[in-house]
């Protein structure tokens, strides 16, 4: 069998009650989620971009240039790459925007936001880039600030996804939009077989080498399998205020960039 | 995803090369913040490159363009001779929004590229070999001038004298009717001494001595 059985469509419901919510395949409290996550990426942050080109076999670049090009940037602007990790997005909006434009990079976790800071400053790229370390679900922002808001390959680890679409919708200026970039439901049945296959027997493998952390990556693979699809996300986005929602599959949905507006 | 793949791999190569310019980065710097947007009739996405302190960035946004440039791939091989822009554009050829300096900027910035191949190839091959590479290219460049004048003059050489000499199709053709017709001809002239000779043959001789 390729890949451990995945809860039962009530499990997943019942996972996603007031008091509890999902880690992988595991029912846990909502309060616990957020440690366990941050312990997931405390633990890979370093190997992270290692890590990335190797799952991806470097397409997760071309994945995040097609966010870039689909986010209608423009010199001035004000961004805020959520869940920013170690900054791949934030490099290129620093450019876009100029020296009139602002890019904040926020993330929860202070290991992932170090890396990115110290890559970033590598790089040269001091002058328009703000750290904050801040929750999705609760943003420390003004209302009306931003005028595009990212989240790439970040959702699925939020708590209470509903609660930060919510808060993105808040802090985005009208006529601003949300992308959102994450795994999703592949289209065809041989490409989610093969998927289900690399998911769950090589990638814990590849982390348990690259990153000395098989585990981390096993639970990677879960929460991928546990992230609602393609249409429930767009949904879920409707129901935060969004309009003109849409999406676009990538590599057959392996991955799926969401995309909608505050009017 | 194929036009992020193009996007990327344009951007790295021109950030590769204009790192080897000798002429420095300079030359970027009137263009910094500006962006030149192409659409080529060949593809069908926008092709966006934006100055960003000392670099280029090669994307698809459409949104911060200063000047748009519409044409195809065989009009942008023309317009090496800038006297071809005012013709290409009356011609439907190309069109230009926007701020015609920003063209014209990225345009001089490629013309102006100055690159010292063989120091930089040297860095990784060493000064031997690349003397010897760049001895074997001259060698090579000359042959290849010498072919390039030569074959044309052969060539014509050929058309104005030698091929007047080569008997065409039509002359072959023609040939070939007459010898078909002659031989019909020798063919009824065959029967026609056959018949005279046969009649010479049965008819009894009335010719008294």
């Amino acid at each position: 069998m390729s890949s451990p059985e995945q809860p039962s469509l009530s499990n997943q419901q019942s996972a996603d009650s007031e008091k509890t919510t999902h880690f992988g395949y595991q029912t846990v409290d909502k309060g616990e989620k957020e440690s366990k996550v941050a312990g997931v990426f405390h633990s890979v942050a370093a190997q992270y971009d290692v890590m990335n080109d190797l799952m991806s076999f470097g397409i997760h670049r071309l994945w995040k240039r097609f966010t870039i090009d689909a986010s209608g940037v423009r010199p001035g602007n004000k961004v805020l790459d959520l869940a920013g990790g170690t900054g791949d997005l934030t490099a290129k909006f620093s450019k876009l925007v100029g020296r009139e434009g602002k890019v904040i990079l926020a993330d929860i976790n202070s290991s992932m936001l170090n890396v990115g800071r110290d890559k970033l400053r590598d790089k040269g790229l001091v002058q328009n880039i703000e750290y904050v370390q801040a929750n999705a679900q609760y943003l420390p922002f003004e209302d009306n600030t931003f005028d595009v808001i990212t989240i790439a390959f970040g959702l699925r680890n939020v708590t209470d996804k509903d609660m930060a679409l919510r808060s993105m919708y808040r802090v985005l200026k009208p006529g601003g939009r949300l992308l959102v970039l994450e795994f999703s439901k592949p289209e065809h049945d041989i490409i989610n077989k093969v998927y289900d296959f690399y998911s769950f027997n090589i990638l814990p493998k590849i982390g348990d080498i690259v990153a000395k952390d098989g585990e981390s990556y096993q639970y990677l693979a879960e929460s991928i399998r546990m992230h609602p699809d393609q249409e429930t996300l767009k949904s879920m986005m409707d129901d935060a205020g969004f309009e003109q929602t849409s999406y676009k599959n990538l590599t057959d949905g392996v991955v799926a960039l969401h995309k909608g507006y505050k009017f | 995803m194929h036009q992020q793949a193009l996007c990327a791999l344009l951007e790295k190569i021109i950030n590769e090369v204009l790192a080897l310019n000798v002429n420095g980065l300079g030359a970027l710097l009137p263009l910094e913040q500006k962006t030149l947007t192409v659409l080529l009739a060949e593809l069908t996405f926008p092709l966006s490159f934006s100055v960003d302190q000392q670099q280029i960035l090669v994307t698809s946004l459409t949104e911060r363009s200063d000047c748009q440039l519409t044409s195809s791939i065989a009009s942008l091989i023309a317009l090496k001779k800038e006297q071809q822009i005012t013709e290409l554009i009356k011609q439907d050829k190309l069109e230009l929004n926007g701020d015609m300096k920003v063209a014209q900027q990225f345009a001089a910035l490629f013309e102006n590229l100055a690159i010292d191949w063989q120091s930089e190839l040297a860095v990784h091959i060493g000064d031997i070999p690349t003397y010897k590479l760049s001895q074997f290219s001259l060698w090579l460049g000359e042959k290849v001038k010498f072919a390039a004048k030569q074959i044309p003059a052969d060539a014509s050489e050929w058309l104005v004298h030698e091929k007047r000499l080569v008997v065409t199709r039509s002359q072959i053709s023609s040939f070939n009717q007459q010898v078909t017709s002659i031989a019909d001809e020798v063919l009824s002239l065959q029967a026609r001494i056959e018949q005279l000779a046969e009649k010479l043959t049965t008819t009894p001789s009335t010719t008294k001595i």
